[in-house]
């Protein structure tokens, strides 16, 4: 069994949301509310000067919580490690939202919450997610973290860095960024725009 | 305005029914409480709170209904279809469905009364503690740690006693004075009990040796890796 991830470089990431758009139509995200999105931060003093892009989203957590305090079942995880919602026994009572530190959940109109699925219905079909393959500087890849040739674990193999978001959480994202501009890592929550 | 940029889905979800609900529900479990415990000590009054009790959790189970988004997509019928015992709303679910169920054949005067009297008591018992359960069990929430989950029970009693002393029970007054002091003793310790960053006591949880290689910025939400040689993600994996 395949256990996906995904890896972000941010010193290829010019923060063009090409990736979010394509999330958008993807999956006719509704107007509003984002399954992916990016946070920015300007970094150094003149003239050491850099921008962090930051795309963020679901990060399909190994140890996921919120998964367990869905009173339904309707939040699950699969074996190949996706997160995922399911709207049919969704009560949208909110308790994943709360329980999600990345705010990756939100309610969808139609009475259920959603969130970023790393496209499932594509990888079914042998393609990869909408963002993987819209990223105009190919910051992104993709894969099973066990094969060895994938190109996620190839880009961690290379990266000069690799962080994870909120690692004292104890949640074990697999969603890596590789690469980030500041010495420091990445950027901490209370340093990020949040306009 | 909306926009790809910063941090879209935060508080999208939070209104200010979310209050009324907590307030209603504490209340709801409170007076369940009371109402089985003044059947418990065979008080003449146990009906009128039992009748109480039943119209604020049907009071609160409206807001409920109302505010939810899936109000007309009946999937809550899955929270009495499913286990999932380690989610407190699954638990309230059930603790408010069997207390009205177990309330309303007490006020109806159905079925053996004892067995009844105790459902209801342990019912309420859940009623009234799953509400700061679910808050309690996001780590990553500071503000809403343990101590939280162990006020919330004070504080919905004493909501109830202080309704019950409004409609002139003067029985209440003693218990209400108890109820206000454990929940203001809990308030004032309620500081001493948060960490300075959200989830500080599963940083040093996860901290172990052989993570040593990582470098652990103080004050900063997040871990930095540089590992000197290929490979190392893979303790992130």
């Amino acid at each position: 069994m395949a256990r996906y991830a995904m890896t972000i470089d941010l010193s290829l990431c010019v923060g063009c949301a090409a990736c979010a758009v394509a999330c958008k139509m993807e999956n006719e995200v509704p107007p509003g509310v984002f399954r992916l999105w990016i946070r920015e931060r300007e970094l150094g003093v003149f003239p050491d000067l850099t921008v962090e892009f930051r795309p963020e989203q679901c990060l399909h957590c190994q140890n996921p919580p919120c998964v367990p305090v869905c009173p339904t079942g309707a939040s699950y995880q699969r074996e190949d490690g996706l997160v995922l919602v399911d709207p049919k026994k969704c009560i949208a009572c909110g308790a994943c939202v709360a329980a999600c530190p990345y705010e990756a959940r939100y309610l969808h109109p139609g009475g259920y919450v959603d969130k970023c699925t790393f496209c499932a219905h594509r990888l079914e079909q042998g393609k990869l997610p909408a963002c993987v393959e819209t990223c105009p500087t190919r910051c992104r890849a993709f894969g099973d973290l066990d094969d060895p040739e994938s190109p996620v674990v190839k880009a961690l193999e290379e990266a000069g860095r690799v962080d994870v978001l909120r690692p004292e959480l104890g949640t074990r994202p697999k969603l890596y960024y590789l690469n980030a501009p500041s010495k420091r890592g990445l950027t901490r929550e209370s340093e990020v725009r949040h306009d | 305005m909306t926009e790809f940029y910063g941090l879209p889905n935060a508080g999208e979800f939070w209104h200010w029914t979310n209050a009324l609900h907590f307030i209603l529900v504490g209340l709801a479990g409170g007076m369940a409480f009371l109402a089985a415990l003044l059947h418990l000590k065979g008080h003449g009054e146990a009906r009128r709170y039992t009748l109480l009790a039943l119209l604020l959790i049907a009071l609160d189970l409206l807001v409920l209904w109302a505010e939810s988004p899936a109000r007309f997509r009946f999937t809550h019928i899955w929270l009495f279809l499913s286990f999932h015992p380690q989610s407190p709303i699954w638990w309230g679910s059930w603790g408010l469905a069997l207390s009205f169920l177990t309330g309303g054949l007490l006020y109806l005067g159905k079925g053996p009364r004892k067995p009844l009297t105790w459902g209801l008591f342990l019912f309420s018992l859940v009623a009234l503690g799953y509400p700061g359960m679910a808050l309690a069990v996001n780590l990553n929430r500071p503000l809403w740690n343990a101590l939280l989950a162990g006020a919330f029970p004070f504080t919905a009693l004493g909501l109830a006693l202080a309704l019950a002393t409004l409609l002139g029970s003067p029985w209440a007054r003693a218990p209400l004075r108890m109820a206000l002091g454990a929940a203001l003793f809990l308030a004032l310790l309620y500081p001493l009990t948060l960490s300075q960053e959200p989830g500080a006591t599963s940083w040093r949880r996860q901290a172990s040796p052989s993570s040593s290689w990582f470098s652990w910025d103080s004050g900063l939400s997040v871990r930095s890796a540089s590992p000197p040689g290929r490979g190392l993600w893979r303790q992130l994996a």
